[in-house]
């Protein structure tokens, strides 16, 4: 245990200024987005803006466009926009795939010499990802309820603060997935790289597919099988979505990840 | 109340280990005493580091078993690597670490709690004085690494170490130094399990030697026993013409010159024929140099490329 507690502390040392560099971003982030939310509202903006949008999309887009352009969906959009998705799961993907790096560089060589059973590094990763995740998100939650306490209304601040637990729990639950699953290809993995790559192609691809999905109905069976399928932030932000059905079949997805990881990483050779 | 013989600290049976079509290790035999210091010689790609990796169960073995200290190395392990010190042949480093974050750490994930006086002692062997332990890894020379690694195999001080290449990257001082610090850890009972290229430095520090050669075991022998395998330069110098030829020398002689006044011979084994031969001739000067295990052993490595 001890030996594992000394495990998982250099790793977070080493993450440490990454993780809590982006926490700082996307809370700020959060806050200057009630800031343009309660800018639009003031100059009643999104009933213009949906106006402003061609009926064809609006049949295809649905009634999340709806909620797109609303105050809640402003003030929740770093919950979903692309970019920041991008950069939380590419930052899960990065901190999964340490194990692949430390066997590429032959550092788990020197650290396994000791009598530091296997499954310790996959057990720090674990541990990693999910202070990562939380230390991440719960800057993203302080950043939005800073955001709306200071410069909204109490009501609205209020009525819009109430979907922010439930956005942050299948947010979380999302990125577990895919720490998850990119820690199953590190532990098999030779070369920090292959694995991060592979993972990322995996995770953009799987993206693509909602995406399409989304506006092509023929390709919405495929797309129960992406895992961003089940992080649905607009109709989360409704309050449309089974957001614990999703949620657990997101962390099914991470437990079944992490299993295989211990699985191939206790057993193969380094 | 019975006695019981000590286990040998290295105990290697049919180890192989194979990848794919290739085996790097084809089943392995031999055992390494206590309180010896053991060397494991072998061409690159001989299968040493493979070797040495199936004992630290970092490799799964095909087939075979491998114990150290009595403990199975693979149904065992965490016992196995409680007592074994580590020099990797190879290893990169985090940059941004220290190298005394490293020693840190893996003082850490020892059992029991790394001694500061026995470190500071190693550090003062070693040359590597605070200072450059509070230096960012990506500062370190190759030497310096390379001395780092030996600080934290030697740290918890184990009873057996492993090292492999361990004066790769050293300079001549510091490996004087390391040999010096390998006959006072064999004198307080420690094994080492080396694994090295340099033949004058496995000559001069082990007493056992094992060749590897192509994954198989080509060689096992104390380095006593090499030394009588090595054949010995004899130059005899006469102090007039000497007409006779060599005669009545045992197969095991091989005349390389013969002229008026000097011959020169490579003779294995005991002196006395040539002594005999002489008898009666104007000798004035007889050498006889050392025998060089390396005349062995490059033999053996010859075979390996034949």
């Amino acid at each position: 245990m001890k030996a594992g507690l000394a495990l998982f502390l250099h790793s977070a040392r080493r993450a440490r200024t990454l993780v809590l560099a982006l926490a700082a971003l996307v809370a700020g982030f959060q806050i200057l987005l009630a800031f343009a939310a309660r800018s639009l509202e003031e100059l009643n903006t999104f009933g213009r803006l949906a106006a402003l949008v061609p009926d064809f999309l609006r049949q295809i887009l649905g009634p999340s466009l709806l909620t797109l352009l609303s105050f809640r969906g402003i003030a929740c959009l770093g919950y979903f926009h692309v970019a920041i998705l991008a950069t939380l799961v590419g930052l899960t993907i990065a901190l999964a795939t340490e194990p692949a790096g430390e066997t590429e560089s032959r550092f788990l060589d020197l650290v396994l010499s000791h009598p530091l059973a296997r499954h310790w590094v996959i057990t720090r990763t674990i541990a990693l990802l999910a202070a990562c995740i939380i230390s991440l998100l719960g800057a993203m939650m302080l950043g939005t309820r800073v955001g709306l306490y200071w410069l909204v209304p109490a009501d609205l601040a209020r009525a819009t603060f109430r979907v922010v637990p439930e956005l942050t729990l299948n947010l979380g639950a999302l990125l577990l997935c895919w720490g998850g699953i990119a820690l199953a290809v590190a532990s098999t993995a030779r070369r920090r790289g292959v694995a991060g790559a592979v993972t990322a192609l995996l995770a953009t691809a799987c993206y693509m597919t909602d995406v399409i999905a989304q506006v092509w109905r023929p390709l919405r069976p495929v797309a129960t099988y992406s895992p961003f399928h089940y992080y649905n932030s607009l109709n989360l932000i409704t309050g449309s979505s089974d957001v614990t059905r999703h949620a657990l079949i997101l962390a099914c997805i991470a437990a079944a990840g992490f299993a295989l990881a211990y699985l191939s990483f206790c057993r193969r050779d380094l | 109340m019975p006695v019981t013989a000590a286990p040998p600290a290295i105990s290697i049976q049919g180890l192989t280990k194979r990848y794919g079509r290739l085996t790097a290790v084809k089943d392995l035999a031999f055992e390494v005493n206590q309180g010896e210091i053991f060397g494991f010689l072998g061409l690159n790609g001989a299968g040493k580091t493979t070797t040495i990796r199936m004992l630290l169960d970092l490799l799964r073995p095909n087939s075979g078993s491998a114990a150290v200290l009595g403990h199975d190395c693979q149904r065992d392990g965490l016992e196995v690597r409680a007592l074994v010190g580590y020099l990797p042949g190879e290893v990169d480093f985090y940059g941004d670490m220290t190298g005394r974050d490293l020693l840190e750490l893996l003082g850490r994930l020892q059992r029991r709690p790394v001694s500061r006086e026995y470190r500071r002692e190693l550090q003062e062997r070693l040359d590597l004085p605070d200072g450059d332990l509070c230096r960012k890894l990506r500062e370190y020379s190759t030497g310096m690494k390379r001395k780092l690694c030996l600080l934290q195999a030697l740290q918890g001080d184990p009873p057996l170490l492993i090292l492999d290449e361990p004066t790769e990257g050293l300079d001549p001082l510091m490996q004087e130094s390391l040999y010096d610090l390998l006959f006072q850890l064999k004198r307080e009972g420690r094994t080492v399990f080396m694994s090295s290229h340099v033949l004058s430095e496995v000559e001069r520090v082990c007493e056992r030697i094992g060749l590897i050669r192509k994954g198989e075991l080509a060689l096992l022998s104390s380095v006593e026993d090499l030394h009588k395998m090595a054949r010995r330069n004899v130059r005899i110098t006469f102090s007039a013409d000497v007409a006779a030829q060599p005669h009545g020398l045992p197969p095991e002689y091989e005349i390389l010159e013969v002229k008026p006044r000097a011959w020169h011979l490579r003779v294995r084994g005991a002196l006395g024929p040539l002594i005999s031969s002489l008898a009666g001739l104007p000798v004035l000067d007889v050498d006889v140099a050392e025998p060089r295990l390396e005349e062995v052993l490059i033999r053996y490595y010859r075979e390996d490329n034949a």
